[in-house]
């Protein structure tokens, strides 16, 4: 990170490096209290996101974060999740604009304005898959529903991986 | 070559999904299916605007001759840029180049018509500079993918001098041309009063002074004096600068003063309809000879902004020839810190022709001391390199050439009118 950042890109960062401990934070509500060595984990690697917007400490915070909410809480199908899944967006909105141009680019308002607009599109489903699976919560699994779950996030990411690696090849 | 590569941001929500995905079926927990599903929103349509075309990039400067202070518009000129939505542009920092954006760096949606956000430059300082350097980033919907950044290649731009607040009314001291504004020492047709005397045949009727005439009962006709032109040639030392140049907004150094004044003279003689020339005495020693016109001024001023400060490889000894023709007026802009150039003046006022010096050394000059040398010795040899300097210009003085420093309107107003009451004076001019 070289040279002075501008307001918008000092929100932006200051984005990048609250969203992620926020949706660490949102499992109080959810019943489950993160260690706080874990949350000055989250935060340290949040403020090296911040700084590197393009580094890969973006998607270890959020690994984290997603690892927390699985593994910390079991069953955490709670409405608190809702929070989380906008503070998880917001930061990684926050990281692709800032990562748009170096440190000084202040923020185009009509850039900004877009991604606002993604940014509202995408997270509409979430909350209705909440309701859908809190719906579904007492039904009986259909027998081998997460296999099937499975194999097929296992085939999305090699058709996305697929898409992507011939992306690179034409580059 | 430039070409496209993948956004960390796709790279993220990709991986991000993935791993949300995988725990989501390893632990059988709906919620990390619905924290990850935007991330994975974002991925999926970012890999969907996945570019077909190579897009080809370059600027232009809307000028591409200007003067210090004004400005103009970088346009950056896109093609085959249909799967890009937003384009970063960063220019580096040009010295004596102001930008708008004061960082040089821009950023925006590209408009239905292909427009892009444009860079405004402004040159603060005369030369020729190279301007519209950047480096060009192109982003596609939902900056999936990136092109660049591309170095793009400035363009020379001409920065001529400003024309500093200059006006005189005085008379050129030896008009010889065809025509032109100055008063002639000649009698002729013109409009200037001269005298009246008795009819002579060739006399125009329309010259005759009815009034007189009856008076005197003897046909009288009223005389003028020609009107005519004046061949001014403009030296410009740029053997050194001397001083620090803050550009058009800060402090002058000595070759900006001799710039901004040698454009002003060369501006109103022009206007005024004098024959101008331009010798410049330094390494390249470029010269303009003498002409007259709108179009012989802008080669003034282009050959001005072409000045580089340096010291001829080979400047023939001591001696310098001016390759002045006789009844040129001489200005000589300089800081006077050169023997070779206060020799060569001398030998000009020795041959009779009119020349003043226009010195243009700043007053608040301080010497560029070199590193390791003590800050007291090198202000001494200031002081005595200056004391010399006011010793030569007084000489100079002696010699009747006269010295004068630049301060705009009015500068030259005295001394031509001086020049022009002496060249009416029997002269013998040593050879």
């Amino acid at each position: 990170m070289k040279g002075r950042l501008t307001a918008g890109q000092w929100l932006l960062r200051a984005l990048v490096a609250a969203m992620p401990v926020l949706a660490v934070l949102c499992t109080i509500g959810a019943g489950g209290a993160a260690p706080v060595w874990f949350v000055v984990l989250v935060a340290v690697l949040g403020l090296g996101w911040a700084a590197y917007p393009e580094s890969a400490a973006g998607v270890a915070v959020l690994v984290l974060v997603l690892a927390w909410w699985g593994i910390g809480l079991r069953d955490g199908l709670d409405p608190w999740a809702v929070p989380a899944t906008a503070a998880i967006l917001t930061a990684h909105l926050a990281a692709v604009v800032s990562a748009y141009g170096p440190a000084q680019l202040p923020v185009d308002p009509p850039v900004a304005r877009l991604w606002v607009r993604r940014g509202l599109a995408v997270f509409v489903p979430a909350p209705l898959l909440l309701l859908v699976a809190t719906w579904l919560r007492g039904s009986p699994e259909p027998d081998g529903i997460w296999v099937l779950g499975l194999a097929g996030a296992f085939l999305a990411i090699v058709a996305a991986s697929a898409t992507f690696s011939r992306g690179r090849a034409a580059a | 070559m430039t070409h496209w590569g993948a956004t960390a941001g796709l790279s993220r929500g990709l991986l991000v999904a993935g791993a949300g995905l995988a725990l989501a079926v390893l632990f059988g927990d709906a919620v990390l299916v619905v924290l990850m599903l935007p991330l994975a929103l974002c991925g999926a349509l970012g890999l969907l605007h996945r570019p077909r075309t190579e897009p080809r990039v370059h600027s232009r400067l809307a000028h591409l001759s200007l003067h210090e202070g004004q400005g103009t518009t970088s346009r950056l000129v896109l093609e085959d840029v249909g799967d890009v939505e937003a384009v970063t542009r960063v220019t580096g920092e040009t010295p004596y180049v102001a930008l708008r954006p004061a960082v040089g760096v821009t950023t925006g949606l590209i408009g239905p018509d292909g427009t892009v956000p444009d860079l405004h430059v402004s040159p603060r300082r005369w030369g020729r500079r190279v301007v519209g350097e950047e480096r060009v980033g192109l982003v596609t919907p939902w900056a999936g993918y990136r092109w660049g950044p591309e170095l793009i290649s400035g363009q020379v731009m001409h920065v001529l001098p400003v024309t500093a607040p200059f006006d005189s009314r005085a008379e050129m001291p030896q008009p010889i041309g065809l025509v032109g504004a100055h008063r002639s020492r000649r009698v002729a047709s013109g409009t200037e009063f001269s005298g009246i005397r008795p009819f002579q045949a060739g006399d125009r009727l329309r010259r005759v002074n009815w009034r007189v005439s009856l008076r005197v009962d003897v046909l009288h006709v009223v005389t003028t004096r020609a009107e005519e032109d004046s061949g001014v040639l403009i030296v410009v030392d740029a053997l050194a600068d001397y001083g620090i140049s803050g550009g058009i907004d800060g402090e002058a150094s000595s070759l900006d003063l001799t710039m901004r004044a040698a454009a002003a003279l060369a501006e109103h003689h022009t206007r005024h309809g004098d024959r101008v020339g331009l010798r410049v005495v330094g390494a390249a020693g470029q010269a303009v000879g003498l002409g007259a016109g709108a179009r012989h001024h802008r080669v003034i001023l282009g050959t001005l902004a072409a000045v580089r400060p340096s010291v001829p490889t080979d400047p023939g000894g001591h001696r310098l020839n001016l390759r002045v023709s006789a009844g040129t007026v001489v200005m000589v802009l300089s800081p006077m810190l050169s023997d070779m150039l206060t020799t060569a003046t001398a030998g000009l006022v020795r041959r009779g022709l009119p020349v003043m010096v226009i010195d243009t050394l700043p007053a608040t000059t301080t010497p560029g001391a070199r590193a390791g040398l003590r800050p007291e010795l090198a202000d001494l040899a200031w002081r005595m390199r200056r004391l010399e300097r006011d010793n030569q210009l007084a000489r100079l003085a002696s010699t009747g050439c006269p010295v004068v420093p630049w301060r705009g309107p009015g500068t030259l107003d005295e001394v031509l009118r001086r020049l022009a009451r002496r060249a009416q004076l029997p002269q013998v001019a040593s050879r």
